[in-house]
């Protein structure tokens, strides 16, 4: 490379972020030694080479031996940016790569990479099952050849599979499999239960979006609680005739409902004339908060779909349907009802971790992504993590045409329609991205309307996504989808045996026509990156309506009254709208930095307490220190027991209160960062409180333990017979897991800390 | 308390925390001894004692106060914290005026740092007019009053070879330069050190004063006079952080859950409704606008005054008169009102907890709540005003017990304790939450 190109190189870097991106020329340097270095081995036998495989350690060796494995295990040899791209992740990088470049490859010759460094077991993190098994399955043939083992876990696998896959050098899993086999793992009372070995490396697929999109959502782990759930059904018939603006308000970012005077004098009145806020109501007054949040603020076809009898939550950031996914306190119930289903058990938080925390756990992570630079602050500020921006191997040729911006939503859709109509007619594939489920469905019924068939792609057939996205580059192919295409799927021009690519080609290859701007501009670049893959030729152009949410809540004071706009089809051109959309969705963006912040700092603290109590659960369970402390407190009774059973017992209960008392711990916690915000109106910093809330409660933790084993102990009769039954100490017989997604209630109040607090040390000064 | 604070420093990332604090504090103090380029430091030691020893206050006093002493002394860091103070103040209020800024604030991490950015420009631009104006004041003799004519603080060099236009150029430079290091070194101290920043800066400013105050009290009134207000001292500063720390809490219940509730022996989530609501503002709006006689009087004919300018001089102008004690109190009682009401709206707050699903225990939201708040708010202000007012003229009275004007910038009166005490709090506060979570026992028990 001359050293003009360096420095235009260096340049453009500087440009893009400073600071935030790596400097690739080391690894560059490399790149002759691995192609020397790969015609040596070229002329191995495959057990010579398994042999060397096993010798390497440093970058070249280690690309070399991947490349020659990758080609003979595979019929892929790598290319240089792909090793470039290993080489970043073996350093600890997020490395940027365009769609089509191969990450699945990449990733793989990093994973082998990292064992040999030492950092083994590798974990690699995806954002669903299917992709996890997938690559698992796709990659195993490298994996062979260079003398390692990989194994992948799914939802359905059971204990022991996930033991003998977690076993492997490489490891395949989606991060909430991973993430709750941790936590299932930090509640076992036997050893042997265990699943997963300590955390040491994890390779993180699509990085932006396990980081920092789901990052913000806990994962928690659940106990049912049996209990009736009348007044959340009770409560759904209560608030089924409200209307909006007359009985109840929304506020207008649309994340919080609230019962207007008359909207409340009606629900008394149906109630029998009761007042919701005297103390004896208050189980009432939530049955019907939590009822109209469900009324009001989720919307079926947007936020879930109702399948097979059941409410399955739709990911928001991916259109997905959110596996094992639910509402938290009753909401999840309350959806149910209104939907008129039986209501699923509901479930007592039992432990409760972060991705990002869990993530944490690792002491090595990397990650790969099309979209990294746009989040490189933030994956600095929460991971320590930095972006290493991969050439693609072709250029990209992609034609992005500005947004075309519309007053009306119906407008918009008339545009879009006959756009997607004229490239139709010559035969050009177009793929369309829409904002939510109802979006999709009512766009293929306009398509279909003007005569143009089209394959739907959404939650709710998403089992067919691997077969629908592989016939989307065809000749004539119209699909309309949710974000869900987004991500992990390839798009091949002319079909999936690409027939027809060169007359698809020709045509200006795949177009991709976005029905709105999402909430992130990574997401809306994500639907981009589905054209022009691998330097094949291909378009994009995004439609957005001045009635869309995104513009609608952030920026409805940004739009100017009247806008220019060309008289014969309504297209706004007015630099001053193109400004207010854009600045739409930085507002958006920084919303959920905020959210993903303030969830974060809450965090802190709980995950040292997490550590704290999880080295004690280890020593109660791999020594007798309980055995000992009954043995201390009752030397009669005791010696005359069977030291094994004392032993035995005493484990048991410890383990059962101490449980116990960290899920009351978390409950206790999650109540005091609910309303923590109210202290900043005394000029008190929330976080400091909370920390001062959380810190004395966590160190009444474990002297309450004991004394609740030794009241335990003391209730019971035979200490023989114990069994947890006799002493009523039921473990939850039903234990399910989901993700809580924590926007319904909470975010918002920490964007009434910032305001607040902001308000008073700026004028306190 | 001391050994909470030999545990911090037991702590190593915190240990680094207070050592980094303390080395931009020895930075800043510094800077704010360290004469100016063109400054005769001679004569503005001699002009200082001048001003000590006569009767009258200076119009600067305040602002010499938060800068430390360094204004008076046309030091490196003369203008102190007080240029950002005023830009963010000023970017504030044009957030309201102009909508453009707001938007930017609504975008959130990214369009702060922008408005963060303008804050640091007007810092400067400031800063320039603010070192332009007290460098054209030092060179007529303004800044001391004219009573130091004799003694040219910015002597002229002109006849060694250095302009005077270029003498003072180097001086505004130096000052607005000055000003940015200071921002600067607010800033690092917010990131990297403990506490606020601009607060920690102010804290000491007003601190380094104390020893030589106290000082001058024992070279006036010898060691008998110095230990009494010594004593008063700390007797007052005891009763501030006690009442700095009193509040009436409002329990507040959220009706959101419907699994796990229950109640965790006493209410932990709850309005904490302060005493002393309204913190150092009231002082500071009374304080500035009783400066106005006194400013106004310079105007006027000081060797012949009217009949009126006499009473103004006597009464509005002079802090050991009874009218000017009475008009002061009341001043603050009426600006704690009014603060309190601008800063907490009782209003915004019922609505503000109704659409969240929170409400008083035993009180419907909304209007009732509002009624609620605005009946103990109003009821806990009025020992909060009263006492801000107290505090306020306790060094008039020790103006009138000392028979002397001298102490008029006394850093051991009203503003200066409650200034210093609430940011003493406050970072106390910090280094207890994070001392905390690293389990160990707290300051304040």
């Amino acid at each position: 490379m001359g050293v003009s190109q360096r420095v235009k190189n260096r340049f453009r870097r500087f440009l893009q972020r400073p600071g935030t991106t790596v400097d690739l020329a080391p690894l560059r340097k490399l790149l002759p030694q691995i192609e020397d270095r790969g015609s040596d081995l070229a002329d191995l036998t495959d057990e010579e080479l398994v042999e060397v495989a096993g010798g390497a350690k440093d970058f070249v060796e280690i690309c070399a031996v991947g490349r020659e494995a990758a080609s003979r295990a595979l019929g892929e040899r790598p290319f240089d940016v792909q090793l470039l791209g290993a080489m970043s992740l073996l350093a600890g990088k997020v490395a940027e790569m365009a769609t089509g470049e191969g990450k699945t490859l990449t990733a793989a010759v990093a994973a082998y990479g990292h064992v040999q460094q030492g950092n083994g077991p590798v974990h690699v993190l995806t954002i669903n099952d299917y992709l996890a098994r997938r690559d698992a399955q796709w990659m195993e043939p490298l994996y062979t050849r260079l003398g390692l083992t990989v194994g992948w876990v799914n939802e359905s696998s059971t204990p022991e599979e996930r033991r003998a896959a977690y076993a492997c050098d490489v490891t395949y899993a989606s991060v909430s499999e991973a993430g709750f086999d941790y936590l299932r793992d930090q509640l076992v009372t036997d050893i042997e239960d265990r699943v997963q070995p300590a955390l040491s490396t994890a390779i993180v697929d699509e990085a932006d979006s396990i980081l920092i999109d789901e990052a913000r959502v806990p994962m928690v782990l659940a106990g049912a609680v049996p209990g009736d759930q009348d007044p959340v059904h009770a409560a759904a018939t209560l608030v089924k005739g409200l209307r909006p603006k007359r009985d109840y308000q929304v506020a207008e970012d649309g994340r919080s409902v609230q019962l207007t005077a008359r909207g409340l004098a009606t629900v008394e009145h149906r109630l029998g004339g009761v007042n919701l806020y005297a103390d004896e109501n208050t189980e009432q007054l939530s049955a019907v908060n939590v009822a109209l949040h469900a009324h009001a603020l989720l919307h079926r076809d947007v936020d879930y779909i109702v399948r097979n009898g059941a409410v399955e939550l739709v990911d928001e950031m991916r259109g997905r349907v959110a596996q094992r996914r639910r509402w938290p306190d009753g909401l999840q119930a309350a959806v149910e009802a209104k939907e008129g289903l039986d209501a699923t058990a509901e479930g007592e938080v039992l432990n409760t971790i972060t991705v990002q925390a869990f993530i944490g756990r690792y002491r090595t992570v990397c990650g790969m992504t099309a979209t990294a630079v746009h989040v490189g602050d933030q994956l600095r500020e929460f991971f320590k993590l930095e972006v290493a921006v991969i050439p693609p191997n072709t250029p990209n040729v992609r034609a992005d045409e500005p947004d075309r911006i519309y007053v009306s939503r119906a407008e918009k859709e008339e545009a879009m329609i006959a756009e997607i109509a004229k490239h139709h007619a010559a035969g050009r594939p177009v793929l369309i991205g829409t904002l939510d489920v109802k979006e999709s469905e009512s766009l293929a019924l306009g398509l279909e309307a003007a005569g143009v068939p089209c394959v739907v792609l959404n939650a709710k057939n998403d089992e067919e996504e691997a077969a629908i996205i592989a016939e989307a580059g065809n000749h004539g192919a119209v699909t309309v989808s949710t974000q869900m295409a987004g991500r992990g799927v390839d798009i091949r021009l002319g079909g999936s045996d690409q027939a027809d690519r060169e007359r698809v080609a020709e045509l200006g290859g795949l177009l991709v026509v976005g029905a709105g701007r999402h909430d992130s501009r990574r997401v809306d670049d994500q639907l981009r990156g589905r054209a022009g893959r691998q330097g094949d030729p291909g378009g994009s152009v995004f439609f957005v309506a001045l009635e869309d949410n995104l513009v609608a809540r952030h920026a409805a004071d940004a739009v100017p009254a009247s806008p220019k706009m060309r008289l014969e089809d309504g297209l706004v051109e007015d630099e001053q709208v193109d400004w207010a959309v854009e600045h739409a969705q930085r507002v958006a963006e920084g919303v959920n930095h905020e959210i993903h912040r303030n969830t974060w700092r809450y965090s802190v603290v709980i995950e040292q307490q997490r550590v704290a109590l999880a080295e004690r659960r280890e020593r109660l369970l791999t020594t007798d220190v309980a055995g000992d402390l009954l043995r201390a407190t009752y030397p009669d009774e005791m010696n005359e027991i069977d030291e094994e059973t004392v032993n035995q017992a005493g484990r048991s209960i410890a383990l059962y209160h101490l449980d116990r008392l960290w899920a009351e711990h978390l409950a206790e916690m999650s109540e005091v960062r609910e309303g923590v915000h109210l202290r900043a109106l005394g000029r008190l910093d929330p976080l400091d409180e909370f920390h001062r809330a959380a810190v004395p409660a966590f160190r009444k933790l474990v002297p309450e333990i004991e004394a609740r084993t030794l009241a335990t102990v003391e209730e019971i009769e035979e200490l023989e017979d114990w069994t947890p039954e006799e002493a009523k100490l039921i473990r939850p017989s039903a234990t399910w897991t989901y993700l809580v997604h924590d926007n319904p209630f909470g975010s918002e109040l920490d964007r009434l800390i910032a305001a607040v607090g902001k308000r008073l040390t700026t004028e306190g000064r | 308390m001391l050994s909470a604070f030999l545990s911090a420093f037991r702590t190593p990332d915190l240990r680094k925390k207070l050592l980094f604090t303390v080395f931009i504090v020895g930075i800043y103090r510094l800077g704010a001894t360290l004469p100016s380029p063109g400054v005769s430091y001679g004569n503005v030691e001699k002009c200082l004692d001048i001003i000590k020893n006569s009767e009258q206050n200076g119009v600067f006093t305040l602002l010499n106060l938060f800068s430390g002493g360094a204004l008076l002394s046309l030091s490196v860091f003369a203008l102190g914290i007080m240029p950002y103070i005023t830009a963010s103040i000023i970017l504030q209020l044009l957030t309201v005026v102009i909508p453009r800024l707001e938007q930017l604030r609504k975008e959130g991490q990214s369009g702060q740092a922008k408005i963060t950015q303008y804050t640091r420009y007007l810092t400067l631009g400031l800063a320039v007019l603010q070192s332009s104006a007290f460098v054209a004041l030092a060179r007529s003799g303004q800044l001391f009053q004219n009573r130091c004519d004799q003694y040219p603080i910015v002597p002229d060099m002109s006849a060694k070879g250095m302009p005077q236009w270029l003498t003072l150029s180097v001086l505004v430079i130096t000052m607005t330069a000055g000003t940015g290091v200071i921002m600067w070194l607010g800033e690092l101290i917010t990131d990297r050190g403990v506490g606020n920043g601009m607060s920690v800066l102010i804290f000491t400013s007003i601190a380094a004063r104390l020893p030589g105050e106290g000082w001058t009290i024992k070279e006036q009134k010898g060691w008998y006079w110095f230990f009494a207000v010594l004593a008063l001292v700390l007797l007052i500063i005891t009763a501030v952080v006690f009442i700095e720390q009193a509040q009436r809490r409002i329990p507040v219940q959220y009706a959101k859950r419907m699994v796990g509730r229950r109640m965790y022996g006493g209410t932990s989530t709850y309005i904490p409704l302060k005493v002393n609501q309204a913190g150092v503002i009231p002082v500071i709006f009374a304080s500035s606008l009783l400066y106005l006689p006194q400013l106004a009087l310079q105007f006027g004919d000081q060797n012949n005054p009217g009949n009126f300018e006499i009473w103004v001089r006597d009464n509005l102008a002079s802090p050991t008169s009874w009218i000017y004690i009475t008009v002061y109190f009341l001043l603050i009682i009426f600006f704690t009102y009014f603060y309190v009401s601008i800063t907490f709206n009782p209003t915004e707050v019922a609505d503000n907890m109704k659409k969240y699903g929170g409400f008083v225990p035993g009180i419907r939201p909304g209007k009732p709540t509002a009624e609620y708040l605005d009946f103990i708010l109003s009821r806990i202000t009025l020992p909060g005003a009263l006492y801000l007012g107290l505090i306020s003229v306790l060094p008039n009275f020790f103006f009138i017990w000392l028979d002397s004007q001298t102490y008029q910038n006394f850093p051991f009166g009203g503003t200066a304790v409650l200034i210093m005490v609430g940011v003493g709090l406050e970072t106390v506060k910090q280094i207890e939450s994070q001392l905390m979570q690293r389990n160990y026992e707290g300051f304040l028990r």
